[in-house]
């Protein structure tokens, strides 16, 4: 498949139309995360070497069964970026010496949930940034640790319920702004992508495909069992997560933030969370207004951010 | 010893279901081991989990493999081999199973000769996989199959095990439970304890021996692309998504580019969903914009495509 485009996509005609990744994962019905990595997997393409830190996705490949067409390995939960430079730095020495040649080199990919992405990965993550090590990350974000029954991690967003976080307030901390972390280290690329917005995806990675450098990536991951909605909800939520605001496209490429798809005309974000059982405590059995209207003013007060710095341009 | 085996699909309960057995077995007084078994696999995929009760220190580890009671709680689970619904059923075991088809239709398909009760599903439900309180209803008769469990111990068996879940979801599934344990009087202390296994009787599993070899060769390495196509996803499914092809506007992107598992493959502009694997999610259904895929109940889908191929063949 990923010699089969070579041209560019413009629109979602170009999109291909048979995936590259092998079907029959164990990934739950409906996963948001499986979503994007179908879409990401059908651009980067089989001459990559996955490396995926301990999470949901490191059960796709479960000897003797894999989706991949080219290379995985795994590693621990917090080492993935130090897994690949391993890999790149083998593969350069390989090429160095002319045992492969360029047309047999690899693209690193590291493989991760938002547990190691925006908890105990960070420091690795950081590391590898700061090497300028050349790799793509990818970060299946579905805001707590779903492998394990859905305790909080640094990605949960304030006042879900979680595992961990049972209380009629939910979770007390706030969703730490990776993509901000992630661009402070000034890495080739930054984006946020979605499974529901297939076209954005496809163009983000059909991009960094080209470049060389960290190129990172967080694609929220709608999941039916750790956010209790209904699987056929994936794709429905993921765009509500877009329309609401709550969930910006945005990529960072030389200092510069730009968003890729602005909501014109917010939906309020009662109208995604209320289709989550894990933010069901803030409808039932009584509204919770005052933490409702926090939730929507943290949202309001990021796009207007941004719309004031649109009209300064 | 009582040895019970419950048989569902993941997000059925049947893993809380051993547990609340298990307690109510505990809180009579009985040493108890409870636990669920599965894999990898998710929501809709078989999963199944046992109880052991014993009035003295049960020795027994492992996988129940001589059941006294093994309760179905999705009767579209019994024919698939990888769910082992009927491994180790014996003319001593029970079988109890949630299923809108007669005692004595399980009987004949199956040629068993151990009693079959049933436990009928009030309606036909949309999502299999989420049965509502069909976790509670299995409990409840199967505490009532004993004959030593009292509707007080199951009560305070579930109230202790559902305790965070708030009142309204415990007393549903109280409700449910005591329910399905009054149904089951008729046939109150029906199972009866299986005997000891004698270490000597236990037949060694066909093993293999494998040469011990160096780690380059013995590691676990795949050599072949995309070998997951060999699992057949398929049986988690218990909706159907069909597509009217005389609706389709052959757009060529949306439900191939939406299947989270790449199970729609788009043919000269033609959509074709790929039913080895599709796990019946159902995204497709609800992003098509010309609605033209309709999810049907698997069980049906399955019994229309049986009269289909016996149609062709006459």
């Amino acid at each position: 498949m990923s010699e089969k485009i070579e041209k560019m996509i413009r629109s979602t005609r170009d999109l291909p139309s048979t995936h590259l990744l092998g079907t029959g994962t164990p990934m739950c019905a409906g996963c948001g995360g499986l979503e994007a990595l179908n879409g990401i997997y059908d651009i980067l393409g089989e001459k990559t070497v996955f490396v995926n830190a301990a999470g949901c996705m490191t059960l796709l490949s479960v000897y003797p069964f894999t989706p991949f067409r080219g290379s995985w390995l795994y590693t621990a939960m917090a080492s993935a970026p130090a897994g690949a430079q391993g890999i790149r730095d083998a593969l350069d020495i390989l090429l160095e010496q002319k045992r492969i040649t360029t047309d047999d080199d690899l693209e690193v990919v590291v493989l991760t949930g938002d547990g190691a992405a925006y908890g105990m990965g960070l420091s690795a993550t950081s590391g590898a940034m700061e090497r300028n090590l050349d790799f793509i990350y990818v970060c299946y974000d579905n805001e707590g640790y779903g492998n394990t029954g859905q305790q909080y991690s640094g990605a949960t967003p304030h006042a879900a319920k979680t595992a961990t976080s049972r209380g009629f307030a939910g979770f007390r901390g706030y969703k730490k702004d990776l993509f901000s972390i992630w661009a402070a280290h000034n890495p080739a690329y930054v984006a946020t992508v979605i499974g529901a917005e297939p076209l954005d995806l496809a163009k983000k990675i059909e991009k960094l495909r080209g470049m060389k450098g960290p190129r990172m990536i967080i694609a929220l991951s709608p999941c039916p069992t750790g956010w209790d909605f209904d699987p056929r909800e994936t794709v429905h939520i993921g765009q509500l997560a877009l329309k609401s605001g709550i969930w910006p496209l945005k990529e960072y490429i030389d200092g510069k933030v730009t968003h890729t798809k602005v909501p014109r005309k917010r939906v309020p974000v009662e109208d995604y969370l209320s289709l989550q059982g894990r933010f069901r405590h803030l409808f039932e059995p009584t509204r919770n207004e005052k933490l409702l209207d926090e939730i929507q003013a943290r949202v309001d007060s990021y796009w207007e951010k941004i719309e004031q710095d649109e009209a300064e341009k | 010893m009582y040895r019970i085996r419950f048989h569902g699909r993941g997000g059925q309960g049947m893993k809380t279901a051993s547990r609340i057995l298990g307690t109510a077995f505990f809180l009579e007084g009985y040493e108890v081991q409870d636990a669920p078994r599965y894999g990898a696999e998710r929501r809709g995929a078989p999963i199944f989990a046992y109880v052991r009760a014993d009035s003295k220190p049960i020795n027994e580890r492992g996988i129940i493999l001589n059941p006294d009671l093994v309760i179905v709680a999705d009767d579209s689970l019994v024919p698939v081999p990888a769910a082992g619904v009927m491994a180790g059923i014996t003319a001593h075991t029970l079988l109890l199973i949630n299923s809108n088809e007669e005692e004595s239709e399980w009987r004949h398909r199956l040629n068993l000769e151990c009693p079959v009760l049933i436990l009928s599903l009030k309606e036909e439900v949309s999502e299999r996989a989420e049965l509502p309180y069909i976790g509670a209803t299995c409990t409840g008769a199967s505490a009532r199959l004993t004959g030593v469990i009292s509707n007080r111990a199951l009560e305070q068996a579930i109230r202790e095990e559902l305790s965070e879940l708030g009142t309204t979801v415990i007393e549903k599934n109280l409700e449910n439970a005591l329910a399905a344990y009054e149904s089951m009087a008729d046939n109150e202390g029906a199972i009866t304890e299986g005997g000891l296994a004698s270490a000597d009787s236990y037949a060694l599993p066909g093993w293999i021996d494998l040469p011990f070899e160096d780690a380059r060769t013995s590691a676990p390495a795949i050599y072949a692309p995309a070998t997951s196509v060999e699992v057949k996803t398929g049986l988690w499914r218990t909706q159907r998504p069909i597509i009217d092809y005389d609706l389709c506007k052959k757009c060529w992107w949306i439900c191939g580019s939406y299947c989270p598992d790449g199970a729609i493959e788009v043919e000269e502009s033609l959509p074709i969903i790929d039913y080895d694997h599709c796990k019946g999610c159902l995204v497709c259904v609800a992003q098509c914009p010309s609605h033209a895929i309709e999810a049907i109940p698997e069980a049906q889908a399955q019994a229309l495509e049986a009269e289909t191929q016996e149609g062709e063949q006459k």
